[in-house]
């Protein structure tokens, strides 16, 4: 067991001892808060430890966990298999920052607590785990296991239309992962593993290193149809999903193979369904419609969770599985991708500029920025998934001060008109300071997080050779209605003269627990906007080793 | 000092100040802000006499290669450096005792800071990303500066404004910058040689379009006077707005004769348009904001060339002054005791001031000279140089009669400037008080007088040169590379027949004063502003509507076939196994809670019958 086993376990652990414990409610809170510390300071202990020069997964653990035998389809082999890279590092370390925020500012939760706490545990744990695992099996398990605290959540401890929009969240997420399970079975069908199968055959010894060239031997016997199908072992390890030599010749996974359902190959197909079981996640226009129903019914520190942790699965997905596995496939289809990308960040932001619950404006907000993380992704270009990257960790710091920014309000008022409030800048001088600095990072202003990643996306999609500068172009429509609906926002709330639609709403400035929360996400964002080697610097390997080794 | 610290200081000094500034306690923000500004502009004139040069520091690596902040100092960088440091000073030092009054004024100073600190870095920048970036921090600064009075209505409507058309402008630079940079293969503005396609050298200049309120986004500016007078001296008089001109200028080496026409074109339209607006000003800020959208017209005629620099610098200059001066009389009208409400801004209530005002009326008279430029004054040099940079460019271009144009459209703007000048000056000090109060004897406070008298100073002909009508031998103009373009001397005759033409249009015109201010295409912006909040409105009955139905239909129709499996289970396949009594009856016990509205329990099922049918399909 080593560093990053914990990190999984003790949220695990942690959601046993809150959730049957009887601890009350002081306790669990303070066990919650406690717990997800340490996880931070393990987090922070492994991002010392990294080494940013290094190709592929660091700090691996591997346990054998099941074994299957098909019969004539082989053997199935899948293992709990973690590590942790330059993509994963940057997004556990968002995800156990993000946590941290959200048990922070759970004050406002009432009811339920020890139920409460341990299922935010249970999410951070399954939010580890996803971006930790190294086994395809092991991700989806943890994918699908994220949905079960998400929903009780949602669905307990949320607004007044909590039962529609728990199930909505649940039944489009659940539709998302049909599709990536039913991939992952078919994938893993037409896979070899080649290193288990040379155990197996025992064309390795057990000490023996496993070398390119017993690799490749391995994918020539393939080839040659000198491995018989029983004698295959298959397995979910995401390296071997990721070479298409390894796939047995015929099958429709194969490049080989000429099987067209509806023009698009099996490998085709195979893209698209895992494309549009993270798209759902992330979520792209038109599968978004369950994002501002969740999080206007969300309480504050979920909203949180969901905009600054959960969405980036999705793109993690893409970057992780769909593009690995179906490299050229994603290639031909970057123009649809960028396409896709354009229109949510348009789409998104045109329908923030229509709403009047700020907290549904913040979230059509994240439609149209993670629309920038796919028009980066889509340009194939170092520049565009540097930004991509970036602005996935960036949007993660973003939209948790955003939506605290909203929670603020609606802790004082129980209320997020838009309309209701003007002026609150003479009577909460610290809360407009703060919200200030949110907007005009939110609106891509440099020397803020939001700027880098923004820019970065469209100058990938700019330069890249893949695509036509259009995507790029229409693209930036984004950031300019960006600054169009955060401003007005701005201007409306906190600017002109006092008033409050309810003469009994108080609204006291922000508490210190308040002011030390989003003062650090703020001043993180700074940091990242003006030192952008940090987050790149993570990054860099996996972003050149992919475009390098991918495209081959 | 070794240069790179000097620059490093100069850098960071700006940002580091403002932080200060608005830690500081209330009572010495004012004094701090001035001695900061003192050192900066120190340190301004001792990056000023360094030879031209670029200094880099390692910033971040990206797709393998090493990406370091780089700057460049160029003889233009540091003219403007120089130019934004002494108007900030003095601005700085005119706003102690103009905004003595306001309880947030450390609020102001730390923005003036941030602005400084932008604008610096935009000027010295050699990089196409980090000038962009500096070019968006200023309009920032511009929208906070805007809406310094934040309860004001006005002014945060049109701080919204102004960063919004400036971001149009932005989109269009952002382009421009990264075609350029893809072009030529490099980031570097120093390491671009050769010509750009037109298409993104018009790119970048459109960027300039939104910062120099250029035709046609130029109505952002008249507006933006929203906010403090003297902040409105340093930034949408002096060297924000000229960050537009400063583009043309970084670029004008390598984006080819096409680009720099489309340059001059849009400065002959703002030219003329924007002097023909002053003159239906009832507001003396409005009034002076066209007076600017003109003359950046004018520097945009250079096309960015060492003309355009010229006249940045020494417009800088008297524009700075003329604000300060309007401010000073706004301030004493606003100060008078009242005998009924007065608008001090307003030309129809002013009137007769040289009495109260002699100081306030000899600056406006020397840096109204410089406007029109007349002999004697730096701006004669500067404008007579715009001239024939167009006159010498023609000579060797095939576009020969499109300069011409612009020479003409030059020569009407001239003769628009000098009425609308010369008006404004009548209609502020000459003439009788229109006010209908009676006015004290003005003792302007020296803390204003300073920074005009030095204004003056700097904007008289002898810095640039000892003769008065001509800068062939300029000491100054060796320094900054600016190079003497000539024409002949009937242009002389013109100039001084503009001047005749503008005093006669004065004279005809003196009882006539501009009821309202009138604005130019100013139907533009609400269209703009109305187009995306009714796309926003469709977006959103679109969303709701349609995208969201489809799917809540599509869900529930599995409910409905849910259902009807259930049924079928229950009816058919229960009843053929009723002899398994006791399982049967269990069955029933759990499907009775399936038929609840648990929606997720009929996914289940969907989802795993699906995976067996798969696996089965497949294999």
């Amino acid at each position: 067991m080593g560093n990053l086993s914990y990190i999984i376990l003790l949220p695990l652990i942690a959601s046993l001892v809150v959730g049957f414990g009887k601890l009350g409610a002081t306790y669990s809170r303070l066990v919650a808060i406690g717990v997800i510390g340490i996880q931070l300071l393990l987090l922070a202990k492994i991002a010392l430890v990294f080494d940013t020069t290094q190709v592929g997964f660091q700090l691996a653990e591997s346990h054998d966990w099941i074994h299957l035998n098909l019969g004539s389809l082989g053997q199935f082999v899948s293992k709990y298999a973690i590590g942790v890279d330059g993509l994963s590092l940057g997004l556990i370390l968002l995800t156990g920052l993000v946590s941290f925020v959200a048990l922070w500012n759970s004050e406002d939760i009432k009811e339920k607590l020890a139920g409460y706490y341990a299922l935010v545990l249970l999410l951070n744990a399954s939010l580890m785990g996803c971006f930790l695992a190294r086994d395809m099996f092991l991700f989806y398990i943890f994918f699908e296991f994220m949905l079960l605290p998400m929903y009780f959540l949602i669905g307990i401890w949320g607004g007044p239309r909590k039962n529609y929009a728990s199930l909505k969240f649940f039944i489009y997420t659940l539709v998302g992962s049909l599709f990536i399970l039913i991939v992952m079975l078919g994938i893993a069908l037409a896979y070899m593993d080649p290193y288990e199968t040379a155990i197996s055959l025992q064309k390795l010894g057990v000490n023996q290193g496993f070398g390119i060239e017993a690799l490749q031997s391995m994918q020539t016997a393939l080839a040659a149809h000198e491995i018989a199908p029983n004698q295959i072992v298959h397995s979910f390890d995401l390296q071997a999903l990721s070479d298409a030599n390894n796939c047995q010749p015929n099958n429709l996974f194969s490049p080989q193979s000429g099987f067209l359902l509806g023009g698009l190959s099996g490998r085709a197909w195979g893209f698209w369904l895992l494309f549009i079981g993270f798209a759902i996640k992330l979520p792209l226009v038109p599968l978004h419609t369950w994002l501002p129903d969740a999080h206007v019914e969300a309480p504050t520190p979920i909203s949180v969770l969901l905009a600054g942790v959960l969405l980036k699965i999705g793109a993690y997905g893409w970057l992780r599985m769909a593009i690995p596995f179906f490299p050229n496939e994603a290639l031909e289809a970057s123009s649809i991708m960028a396409g896709l990308g354009v229109l949510s960040i348009i789409y998104g932001a045109y329908n923030a500029l229509a709403m009047s619950d700020l907290k549904k404006l913040v979230a059509y907000s994240s439609v149209s920025h993670m629309g920038f993380v796919l028009l980066g992704i889509a340009s194939f270009t170092p520049e565009g998934w540097q930004g991509a990257i970036f602005q996935l960790l960036s949007h993660g710091i973003l939209s948790s001060l955003l939506f605290l920014m909203v929670g603020v309000l609606y802790h004082r008022t129980g209320n997020r008109q838009i309309d209701n409030f003007s002026g609150l800048a003479s009577k909460m001088p610290k809360y407009t300071l703060i919200s200030g600095i949110a907007i005009f990072a939110s609106l891509g202003l440099p020397g803020f997080s939001g700027f880098i990643g923004e820019f970065f996306s469209l100058m990938g999609a700019f330069t890249s050779t893949h695509l036509t500068p259009i995507y790029a172009i229409l693209g930036s429509l984004g950031i300019l209605l960006g600054a169009g609906y955060l401003l007005w926002t701005f201007q409306k709330i906190f600017l002109g003269s006092y008033f409050v639609r309810e003469t009994s709403w108080d609204l006291p400035d922000l508490s210190t627990l308040e002011l030390i929360s989003l003062f650090g996400l703020g001043i993180l964002s700074i940091i990242f906007g003006i030192f952008p080697g940090i987050i790149f610097e993570l990054s860099e390997i996996f972003v050149t080793n992919s475009l390098n080794n991918l495209f081959r | 000092m070794p240069v790179q610290t000097i620059f490093l200081a100069l850098l960071a000094l700006p940002w580091l100040s403002a932080l200060a500034i608005a830690l500081l306690p209330k009572k010495i923000q004012a004094t701090v802000s001035i001695v900061l500004a003192g050192i900066f502009t120190y340190l301004a004139f001792q990056v000023g006499h360094q030879p031209e040069g670029s200094i880099s520091y390692p910033w971040f690596n990206l797709g393998g290669k090493t990406i370091s902040a780089h700057f460049w100092l160029t003889k233009s960088a540091q003219l403007l450096l120089l130019l934004v440091s002494i108007i900030a000073l003095l601005v700085q030092i005119f706003s102690k005792s103009y905004l003595a009054e306001d309880p947030k004024i450390g609020r102001y100073y730390t923005y003036l800071h941030l602005f400084i600190g932008s604008m610096s870095l935009l000027v010295l920048t050699d990089q196409t990303y980090l000038f962009y970036g500096a070019w968006e921090l200023v309009g920032a600064c511009s929208y906070l500066l805007i809406s310094f009075w934040h309860q004001k209505e006005s002014a945060i409507k049109a701080a919204k404004k102004a960063f919004l058309l400036n971001r149009i402008g932005d989109i269009a630079l952002l382009f421009g910058l990264l075609g350029l940079s893809n072009y030529f293969g490099t980031s570097l503005f120093s390491e671009m040689h050769g010509a750009a396609p037109a298409l993104i050298g018009m790119a970048v200049i459109m960027g300039g379009i939104g910062k120099s309120a250029q035709f046609p986004l130029m109505s952002w500016l008249p507006d933006a006077m929203e906010g403090p007078t003297p902040a409105s001296a340093l930034i949408h008089a002096a060297t924000m707005v000229a960050a537009g001109v400063f583009v043309g200028i970084r670029v004008f080496p390598f984006i080819g004769e096409e680009a720099h026409l489309f340059m001059g074109g849009i400065g002959a339209i703002s030219l003329v348009a924007g002097a023909f607006m002053a003159l239906f000003q009832n507001d003396i800020k409005k009034a002076l904001a066209y007076s600017t959208i003109s003359q950046l017209g004018l520097m945009w005629l250079g096309m960015g060339s060492s003309a355009s620099m010229f006249h940045l610098y020494t417009h800088g200059i008297f524009k700075a002054g003329l604000f300060l001066t309007a401010g000073s009389v706004i301030h004493y009208l606003h100060h008078q005791k009242a005998t009924h409400d007065l608008d001090a801004q307003s030309l129809n209530l002013m009137g007769g001031l040289r009495k109260q005002l002699p100081l306030s009326f000899l600056a406006y008279v020397v840096f109204g000279a410089g406007m029109l430029g007349i002999p004697f004054s730096s701006g004669f040099y500067s404008k007579e140089n715009i001239a024939g940079f167009l006159w010498q460019s023609a000579e060797h271009s095939v576009y020969a009669n499109y300069y011409y144009v612009l020479l003409a459209a030059l020569g009407l703007g001239m003769v628009l400037t000098a009425s609308y000048m010369c008006r404004q000056t009548y209609l502020i000090f000459l003439g009788q008080n229109r006010g209908g109060n009676t006015l004290e004897k003005g003792h302007t406070e020296w803390l204003q007088i300073l920074p005009i008298s030095l204004l003056i100073f700097l904007s008289l002909f002898v810095w640039i040169s000892m003769n008065p009508m001509d800068s062939e031998h300029s000491v100054f103009m060796a320094f900054f590379h600016l190079e003497n373009y000539h024409i002949p001397g009937f242009w002389l005759g013109i100039t001084a027949g503009s001047w005749i033409a503008g005093l006669g249009i004065t004279y005809l015109t003196r009882r006539s004063v501009p009821k309202t201010n009138v604005q130019f295409l100013g139907f533009l912006w609400p269209a703009m502003y109305r187009l995306a909040w009714y796309l926003g409105q469709k977006a959103h009955r679109f969303d709701a509507r349609i995208v969201d139905r489809i799917v809540v239909k599509f869900t529930e129709l599995q409910v409905i076939i849910a259902h009807m499996s259930a049924w079928t289970d229950r009816h058919l396949v229960d009843g053929s196994v009723s002899l398994l009594a006791s399982i049967s009856q269990s069955l029933g016990a759990r499907l009775r809670t399936w038929q609840s509205a648990q929606l997720h329990r009929y996914w289940f099922w969907v989802f795993f019958t699906v995976v067996f049918i798969l696996i089965y399909l497949l294999y």
